[in-house]
């Protein structure tokens, strides 16, 4: 990355400046010098507004009094709190993990996907993708914990040398879910760091005071050599692809929490594939709100993060989404041609039964509205349409993991034990809770650590030339590495 | 302390060392109950090790045999007693949560005197100064004592029977609200005419192939509920014989109509026509019916009765064909204003069918029933209005709560000067009495108790303390021996001079020829009794004709109403959760009281599940919620009985409705109310209440 | 000590059906040996009730031939329990002595896995400290030998293993195997229709094992290959005549 060449000339010749105007619009060619882009990003950085302030007080508050404080409550007094009952034994606890969980993919999906398939479009948001798998484990990974009646014995799961003699049991989903959820949040953790190695070493470089200390150990000593960029593509490869795997493999697990029982209307064989698309869906829906909320609110985003982003994102909603009514259908036909009593019942109850709404919502929330808006370029670029369509899309595949869980448990094989849930306050405030503890990590995170990374940007920048074949400009990239 | 103090020493004593833990002793000194500090355990008691006291549950007078767990001086578990005759080891739910009457937190401790009746405090009161009131009001004018006394233990009757001839006072009426669902003065009555002896009939399902019932709930309270079960039990089995057929004639399936073959609801108050037209049918099957020929029109009976005569037919070609056919005249089709004839009906067919004394027959208990009839109360109710009884005891009942407002109890109490409760709860009758003079629970005293509606032979149940008493209550034979009108020292003197009939009689359970040594054995044994099954075989009077019985049609818009009594017995087991979180077998709903609705009345009315609706008769009205039941008649509605205590503790207090309100004073014949001529509307209040129940609503029925 | 005959009991029960009045006094005589705590009005309806055994009432049919059907469903002691693999720290076990499925409730973190994965609803969990909620003195009947659930623990019936635990003791100490019919639980015991018939179904001569191999024996759910040790024997009076 030393090779310092011309940005496009500004000396081109007159019919070819209007497609070079077009160009620019997107940000490979709208290259800016490289200080000029880590002044921004510094900048992005440093401004907080008192409404920023005021901000993180009120989830801090949120976090505080939904979470940590109602955890307490029912930690002390006993789960019986929340809605869940016979036979519906996990209720909106669990669907808000799936949920969570759901959403960490997509970062890395974005992040790892596109960059070993080289989609240029990634570069300027693969930290904020990554970033969003972190927190969404994080407050995803809390719920296997809210969820237990007995949570300050949590460690019970955790295999290690014990007083009891035990070994986890780990023909158990849960177990399994355990390791390769700690697995995904260890990779996903080291794989946001990488890449984030030089923007810190930026930050340390243009900090003084505790920002400079604290970029300065994170920044492990980056000065940017030649050897160290190699061995940072490198392992950045690697984990590109390592992760990809590991990432396939948590949602798939998750969906063997259903899947391996024998629960009607769970012992699907195609739970893990279905899983992972409305994960995918769901998580790639949640970038492009991201997208549209930092565009709107950090300084300079506009320039980094552009309707043509939301584009090529939205054309990937717009596929999984389609996807994803395959895996829906597929799942439906298969098991309403199965013909087994309770899959049928469950089928029917679930379109027919008092909670029938939240299953047409999630049809409409997933597959009507992408298929009717996303067709339109216009409204793909268009950045509250966006954020709008995508809150929708997570609000079905909310719904969608609601419907399996807590509306298929409540039919099961004997309509004497039947039972509705409905969830209560506790649990409503947890998972609320748990939306304010993601938006405040992200908040924070936005003014400590460098949102884009600047050097994969340069970087694409720098491979982005426009090439003139005769009269035409003609956008070329040029291969890296 | 000494070994042997005697039990009113030791009823004194109890008071003060309450803290020592205590087990009973058992031996043939067991009359003496002594407290001992818990390092001098009773040999038999060894540490980790359970201790079996049996005994005699007392929930209802059927007095089945129990074998108390207890462990380091605690009751823990009612297990049935595997050798009594009445219920072979096996109980009810009623018997199983006997524990939680013991050991309920409402229980009053101690005796107490109340400044104002209806006020829930009560001014504690040392036995001496109670057993002072007790004397006095002994030592008046002998006519003015009243005694009102449950259909349980016998031997406190037994000794109110000679307490009130020796003070020349009247005879004890004895009632309960579970002989009034059973109508059994109409039964005895009815036995008395067709067989010459006021007895109660035993019933052999056991060896019966075909039963036909009439509103017999023999599986859940009538007569003797598990000494029938275990008889329908027999009656099922196909080991070596055939399948016991069971029909029910009923205008609501409950428990027993639920498991019956065939069910036929029929209008209450119908089942006497019924039995008629099957014995005119069965004459025509060459049976020898004591009915003029022509006397019985058996299509107006089966159009009255909404069957059809092909469906009748059959009905009698299967009874006519059956062996050992067997006919039960059930509190649900006695209670009417024409329920003796019925009860003499069904009792005919009894008679016809050649059932005198035979194994699958009818037999009589040994010796006569003591309960009263409805009409015995309301002439004490007479006499308390009239301001001619200055003492009412009352013992083992819960007048207040269970007899139908319409007889005027309450407003008839306010004429009585002194009122003296035993109770053991803080039921409504003790909220209106002066003094409450606790007696132990059951589990905690002596006593006996003779089976007689549900045992193929004469039974003395014993009933012993299986615990040391854990408040400072006494026994009520003791309070009203303390007069010293009897000549017998306290309660256990008592009840050995009246079990001192049994010595020396051959082939019972405890042989011994003196008192001490049978008395031993009686306790350990959990009673006495013959070895062979025995009862007297009944003989027919010979004029007896069988007469018509009509049942009327209810008016439109108004609805029969069936009043029936569930697990909770009398009432009484309202204040324990156990009884209350006990499913109701038909409906699974808990906790709560509700009204059952046919779903095509519901329809008709406007009415919903869960639907808080009130429910009006000529005498009263109350409020309960609808439970759509698909499997009663569309003119009738159903209640249970238990609920709506406004007293009775912290687990019945403020639950449900008491449809007693709503059942009038009317009596039949025989001087049993007749509950089941109630009309009753039903008016929607707008309000709803889930019910708490067990099954799916969305599952059972497709209702969301 | 003479070498002892090593006894492996295969504990089963079989279930009349024909027989069943649906009482539910098997549910009270449970309850009152198990130390099952009862959870009040609102919270029994919320399905929060903690049954280890419970009566299905269902209808068939119509007015006025609705005839009401019952069926008394416990834990079926599965032979190849759902409720086991899925628990992962060993809380539900199958035990190699007594051959049931045993609920260890120290070890229960509350996933309450086991449950969802139960097809006959047969587990109950404790929403909260239900037991410590019994006012004194009515703690003192709860049965020493049944250990009294905290809450966040999952539990279900257990065929009253301390019964059978403590029938095996005395046959030991007696120095003779167990006879049949010396272990009965508390349903069984209780049962006035003498519907519950419990027994080792290892001794084809036990009254169970002869129940068992009745013509009307099913077993609940059969497809789901559980092999649950409970036989349902089908009433309504199909057989016979």
């Amino acid at each position: 990355m030393a090779v310092e060449t011309q940005p496009v000339s500004p000396a081109l010749n007159q019919p070819a400046r209007e497609e070079e105007e077009a160009l620019r619009e997107q940000l490979m060619f709208d290259p800016r010098p490289r200080e000029e882009l880590n002044r921004m990003v510094m900048e992005s950085m440093y401004s907080t507004s008192p409404r920023y302030w005021v901000a993180v007080g009120v989830l801090t508050a949120l976090v505080l009094v939904c979470l940590v404080g109602m955890w307490g409550y029912m930690i002390f007094t006993g789960i019986g709190i929340a809605g869940i009952r016979k036979p519906i034994y996990w209720g909106v606890f669990i669907v808000t993990f799936v949920f969570w969980i759901g959403i960490s993919h997509a970062g890395t999906f974005v992040s790892a996907i596109l960059r070993v398939f080289k989609a240029e479009f990634r570069r300027p948001f693969t930290r904020a993708a990554e970033l969003m798998t972190t927190f969404g484990l994080a407050a995803g990974a809390l719920y296997p914990l809210i969820h237990l009646g007995r949570v300050w014995v949590f460690y019970w799961m955790i295999p290690y040398p014990n007083a009891r003699w035990l070994w986890p049991n780990f023909r158990s989903p849960l177990v399994w879910d355990f390791l390769a959820i700690t697995t995904y949040l260890l990779s996903s953790t080291i794989y946001l760091y990488l890449p984030l190695l030089p923007d810190l070493a930026m930050a340390r470089d243009r900090t003084q005071g505790w920002r400079h200390a604290v970029y300065k150990a994170l920044a492990l000593g980056w000065r940017g050599t030649e050897a160290e960029w190699f061995r940072l593509r490198k392992a950045i490869n690697i984990f590109a692809f390592a992760i990809i795997p590991v990432m396939f493999s948590v949602h798939t697990i998750v969906s063997w929490d259903f899947a391996v029982g024998q629960v009607g209307g769970w012992n699907s064989t195609i739970f893990g594939p279905y899983f992972i698309i409305g994960a995918i869906l769901s998580g790639v829906s949640a970038v492009i709100t991201i997208l549209v909320i930092l565009r709107a609110t950090l300084k300079h985003m506009d320039y980094f993060i552009r309707p043509e982003h939301l584009d090529a994102l939205g054309k990937l909603v717009l596929v999984f989404s389609m996807a994803w009514a395959y895996f829906f259908f597929n799942d439906y036909l298969v098991s309403w041609y199965g013909g087994y009593e309770v899959t049928r019942r469950i089928l029917t109850l679930h379109a027919t039964g008092p909670t029938a709404w939240v299953w047409y919502c999630m049809l409409f929330f997933n597959v009507v509205i992408p298929w009717l808006t996303l067709w339109s370029r216009k409204i793909r670029r268009t950045p509250w349409a966006m954020f709008i369509i995508t809150v929708l899309i997570n609000v079905g595949m909310y719904f969608e993991r609601y419907t399996i869980i807590p509306m298929t448990l409540g039919h099961q094989r004997f309509p004497f034990d039947w039972g509705e849930y409905s969830p209560r306050l506790p649990e409503i405030s947890i998972a609320f809770g748990t939306l304010c503890l993601f938006i405040l990590l992200y908040l924070l995170a936005s003014r400590l650590i460098p949102l884009v990374p600047v050097w994969e940007v340069r970087e694409g920048q720098e491979a982005h030339k426009v090439v003139k074949v005769g009269k035409t400009v003609v956008p070329s990239v040029s291969e890296l590495e | 302390m000494s070994d042997t103090i005697s039990r009113r020493n030791f009823l004194k004593l109890s008071g003060l060392s309450a803290a020592a833990a205590v087990l009973t002793g058992c031996g043939p000194a067991a009359r003496y109950v002594t407290r001992r500090p818990y390092y001098e355990m009773p040999e038999y008691a060894v540490l980790g090790e359970s201790t079996y006291f049996a005994t005699t549950c007392i929930e209802c007078p059927a007095g089945c045999g129990l074998i108390m767990r207890t462990f380091e001086g605690r009751a823990i578990k009612a297990e049935g007693n595997p050798a009594h005759p009445v219920n072979h080891g096996k109980l009810c739910s009623r018997g199983l949560t006997g524990v939680q009457g013991l050991y309920n937190p409402d229980r009053i401790q101690r005796p107490g005197k109340r400044a104002r009746r209806g006020n829930p405090t009560l001014e504690p009161l040392d036995w001496d100064t109670a057993l002072g009131v007790v004397r006095e009001a002994l030592n008046g004018a002998g006519a003015g004592v009243a005694f009102y006394l449950g259909l349980a233990p016998d031997h406190l009757y037994d000794l109110v029977l000679e307490l009130t001839q020796a003070i020349g006072a009247p005879p004890p009426v004895r009632f309960g609200a579970l002989g009034m669902f059973e109508a059994r003065a109409t039964l005895v009555e009815a036995v008395r005419q067709v067989f010459g002896e006021a007895r109660f009939p035993y019933f052999d399902l056991a060896g019966a192939d075909v039963v036909v019932s009439f509103g017999a709930n023999f599986l859940e309270t009538w007569l003797s509920p598990v000494a029938y079960t275990r008889g329908f039990s027999q009656f099922r089995r196909t080991d070596g014989k055939k399948r016991g057929y069971l029909i029910s004639f009923e205008a609501r399936r409950s428990l027993t109509s639920g498991v019956a073959d065939e069910w036929l609801p029929v209008p209450p108050g119908t089942e006497g026509q019924v039995a008629l037209a099957l014995g005119s049918l069965l004459q025509s099957r060459g049976w020898k019916v004591p009915l003029g020929a022509g006397q019985v029109d058996v299509e107006a009976s089966a159009a009255a009765a909404g069957i059809s005569m092909e469906r009748l037919e059959q009905l009698a070609d299967r009874i006519a064909r059956a062996e050992h056919p067997l006919f039960l005249p059930g509190g649900q089709a006695l209670a009417h204003a024409g329920g003796l004839v019925a009860a003499r009906n069904i009792l005919l067919l009894n008679l016809a069918a050649g059932n005198m004394g035979r194994p699958g027959g009818i037999f009589l208990s040994p010796s006569r029933p003591d309960s009263g009839s409805l009409r015995d109360v309301q002439a004490l109710i007479e006499q308390m209005r009239a301001g001619k009884v200055e003492t009412l005891f009352i013992h083992g009942a819960n007048p207040v709560f269970e007899l139908p407002p319409a007889l005027g109890f309450t407003e008839a109490l306010a004429n009585v000067p002194r009122v003296i409760s035993f109770a053991s709860f803080p039921d409504e009758t003790a909220l209106q009495s002066d003094y409450v003079l606790p007696d132990h629970t059951p589990l905690e005293s002596w006593g006996y108790q003779r089976t007689l509606a549900g045992s193929d032979r004469m039974i003395f149940s014993s009933l012993q303390p299986v615990v040391v008493p854990l408040y400072d209550t006494r026994a009520t034979a003791d309070v009203l021996l303390s007069a010293g009108k009897l000549p017998y020292n306290d309660e256990v003197t008592f009840l050995q001079s009246k079990l001192a009939t049994l010595l020396n009689e051959p082939g019972v359970t405890v042989e011994a020829t003196e008192i001490a040594t049978f008395w031993a054995r009686y306790l350990q044994a959990g009673g006495w009794w013959t070895q062979q099954a025995g009862l007297t075989t009944p003989t027919n009077q010979p004029d007896l004709q069988v007469e018509m019985a009509q049942g009327a049609a209810a008016p439109e818009g108004q609805f029969r109403l069936i009043t029936y009594p569930t697990h909770l017995g009398d009432g009484s087991g309202a204040n324990r959760p156990w009884l209350q979180e006990t499913p109701s077998p038909s409906t699974t709903v808990m906790w709560n009281t509700w009204v059952e609705v046919h779903p095509q009345l519901a329809e008709k009315l406007g009415l919903k599940d869960d639907d808080v609706v009130r429910v009006t008769s000529p005498s009263g009205s109350i409020e309960a919620v609808v439970y759509l039941f698909p499997a009663i008649r569309p003119d009738t509605v159903a209640i249970p009985f238990g609920q709506g205590h406004t007293a009775l503790g912290r687990w019945a207090e403020g639950r449900g409705a008491n449809p007693a309100v709503l059942l009038g004073a009317q009596l039949n014949e025989a001087g049993d109310l007749a509950y089941g001529d109630v009309l009753v509307t039903l008016s929607p209040t707008g309000r709803r209440r889930p019910l708490s129940r067990l099954e799916s609503r969305a599952g059972v029925y497709g209702e969301h | 000590m003479a070498e002892q005959q090593e006894t492996r009991e295969r504990w089963g029960m079989v279930v009349d059906l024909d027989l069943c009045t649906g009482c539910n006094a098997c549910v009270t005589a449970c309850a009152m040996e198990n130390n099952i705590p009862w959870v009040g009005e609102e919270e029994a309806g919320y399905g929060r009730n903690m049954f280890w055994i419970r009566v299905q009432r269902t209808w068939e049919g119509e007015y006025p031939e609705v005839s009401p059907a019952y069926q008394p469903v416990m834990c079926q002691q599965c032979g190849r329990a759902p409720c086991e693999p899925v628990c992962p720290v060993f809380a539900t076990v199958h035990s190699e002595e007594e051959q049931i499925n045993l609920q260890v409730y120290n070890r229960c973190i509350g996933t309450r896995y086991c449950a969802n994965n139960c097809p006959y609803t047969a587990r109950s969990f404790n929403w909260y400290d239900y037991t410590y909620q019994i006012p004194a003195p009515m703690n003192y009947y709860l049965n020493p030998n049944v250990t009294v659930r905290r809450r966040g623990v999952m539990e279900k019936c257990t065929f009253c293993v301390q019964r059978i635990r403590a029938g095996q003791e005395q046959a030991k100490a007696a120095g003779r195997t167990l006879q049949d019919g010396e272990v009965i639980p508390a349903c069984a015991q209780a049962c006035p229709a003498d519907a519950i018939i419990f027994g080792d179904l290892s001794d084809p001569e036990s009254r169970v094992s002869k129940a068992a191999r009745s013509q009307r024996g099913t077993t609940l759910l059969e497809e789901l290959g559980t092999q649950p040790k409970v036989t349902y024997l089908k009433g309504g009076g199909y057989y016979g005549g």
